[in-house]
């Protein structure tokens, strides 16, 4: 598992492993949305527009999950001195920052039809709001110092520290009285959701974690680069 | 004893620091008092409204001309040597974050915490609520102080974007003002609200000292 702390040893296995992820998540793709388009069922309250939640779900479970992520990473760079993961913190903030945009937009157009407002200050789209603007603010800190040693120290700083956000956001359904509806997937019970929608649901985010992988792979290798050429 | 001494010192040069700047704190509060004109002038001058709305307008403009003075938390000290010489003098980087904090409290929070009560009279509040007024504010305030000691220590080696400091305090002052502004709405579930305020000052406060310490750190060792 070196491949995931060292960036030689992440080259190599990137180079094996991009392009497999990507016709894999490009097959996955297809084979999700014909599920999701085609074979799938109609909710018997929300009516066709439940299809968007196999857009919804899968970017919102990745936005945190890039998140957890990238927290895991600066406490390894900034406690074991592993430069990798200021370099995965650098390159993965984008991806998440878009997935979460994916989330909040996709939510919002299918809260139009089902609430009848695009938007309401509710505490999980609130949460997932802040989540959004702290992704943009570690990208304008990446873009915003001059001294490199100095602003990726700070920017995993303040990755940690935004963390708290995150169990804001999941159990804010739980915490708090809102609009939107509690966990029906990742809760410790068996999933209260129908097997014929949990399908096409599964297969959309394998396909959005394969896709956000090849991306990712291909920004680590960019900013690799980018890192040596400054060096040198 | 000379520790306590020394930390005398600090407070005693902080004050008189302060008291030759004092324009800065004042303008502070003059900026304060001119939104709520604003303020005021936009909504139209409707006295029920007005008291109705009153309360989330002295938290939002507190907030906003609190974020105004971050520039000088650390950043005065930081260029002109003082720091490096405060550590040198046997106090850690941590430690000078919780003496900013305090100071910061005192010298900049406490002058706006005093102005309240006038806001209060021009924004038609009633009486009653002037205590809950004071005891969200006393306790956010410092939260607001700690979110500033980070933030301002983090934006040290920024030269490009001085309005990133605001921001960050603002995002995480987001519970802070949803849970004060409770407090004074919802009277009857004052203690758990408070209650819940303190818990998010102990968790601020115990994030200040390593998160702004480490900060001051390498912005000296890297400046």
């Amino acid at each position: 598992m070196k491949f995931l702390v060292n960036p030689s040893k992440f080259n190599e296995m990137a180079d094996h492993l991009f392009r497999p992820l990507l016709i894999l998540s490009i097959m996955l793709f297809a084979l999700g949305l014909l599920f999701s388009f085609y074979l799938s069922p109609d909710d018997y309250q929300q009516g066709s527009t439940v299809r968007i939640m196999y857009v919804h779900v899968p970017s919102a479970w990745l936005a945190l999950l890039t998140y957890a992520i990238m927290t895991l990473y600066s406490i390894l760079a900034l406690a074991f001195r592993i430069p990798f993961g200021f370099i995965f913190n650098t390159a993965v903030a984008p991806i998440g920052a878009v997935f979460t945009l994916i989330c909040i937009i996709s939510g919002s157009l299918w809260g139009k039809p089902m609430w009848g407002t695009w938007w309401v200050w509710d505490a999980r789209l609130t949460s997932v709001a802040i989540l959004f603007i702290i992704y943009l603010m570690i990208i304008f800190m990446n873009l915003s110092f001059e001294n490199r040693v100095v602003r990726e120290k700070v920017v995993a700083i303040f990755i940690l520290v935004g963390s708290v956000n995150l169990p804001i956001v999941k159990f804010s359904v739980d915490w708090w009285n809102t609009l939107h509806q509690p966990a029906t997937i990742s809760k410790l019970s068996k999933p209260s959701i129908d097997p014929t929608m949990m399908t096409p649901l599964i297969i959309m985010t394998f396909a959005f974690i394969l896709i956000g992988i090849a991306i990712a792979i291909l920004r680590i290798k960019t900013e690799i680069i980018s890192r040596k050429s400054y060096l040198s | 004893m000379k520790f306590l001494k020394k930390i005398i010192f600090f407070y005693y040069r902080e004050y008189k620091l302060n008291l030759s700047g004092i324009q800065d704190i004042l303008t502070n509060i003059i900026f304060f008092f001119v939104s709520i004109f604003i303020f005021i002038f936009s909504i139209g001058p409707d006295k029920e409204t007005i008291s109705f709305i009153g309360v989330g307008i002295i938290w939002t403009l507190l907030l906003l001309s609190s974020t105004l003075s971050l520039r000088k938390f650390y950043q005065e000290d930081f260029e002109n040597g003082n720091l490096f010489i405060m550590h040198l003098n046997g106090f850690s980087f941590g430690f000078i974050a919780i003496l900013k904090t305090f100071s910061h409290f005192l010298f900049v929070q406490v002058p706006f915490l005093l102005s309240i009560p006038i806001a209060c009279i021009l924004l038609n509040i009633a009486n009653d609520k002037l205590f809950y007024l004071f005891a969200s504010f006393s306790i956010g305030s410092l939260i607001l102080s700690c979110l500033g000691s980070i933030s301002s220590s983090m934006n040290l080696m920024n030269q490009r974007n001085f309005l990133l400091g605001s921001v960050v305090v603002m995002i995480f002052s987001v519970p802070v003002v949803i849970f004060s502004v409770g407090i004074i709405n919802m009277e009857e579930s004052f203690n758990s609200l408070i209650n819940i305020l303190f818990g998010i000052l102990l968790i601020v406060f115990a994030i200040n000292p390593w998160a702004s310490g480490m900060c001051l750190k390498l912005s000296l060792e890297n400046s």
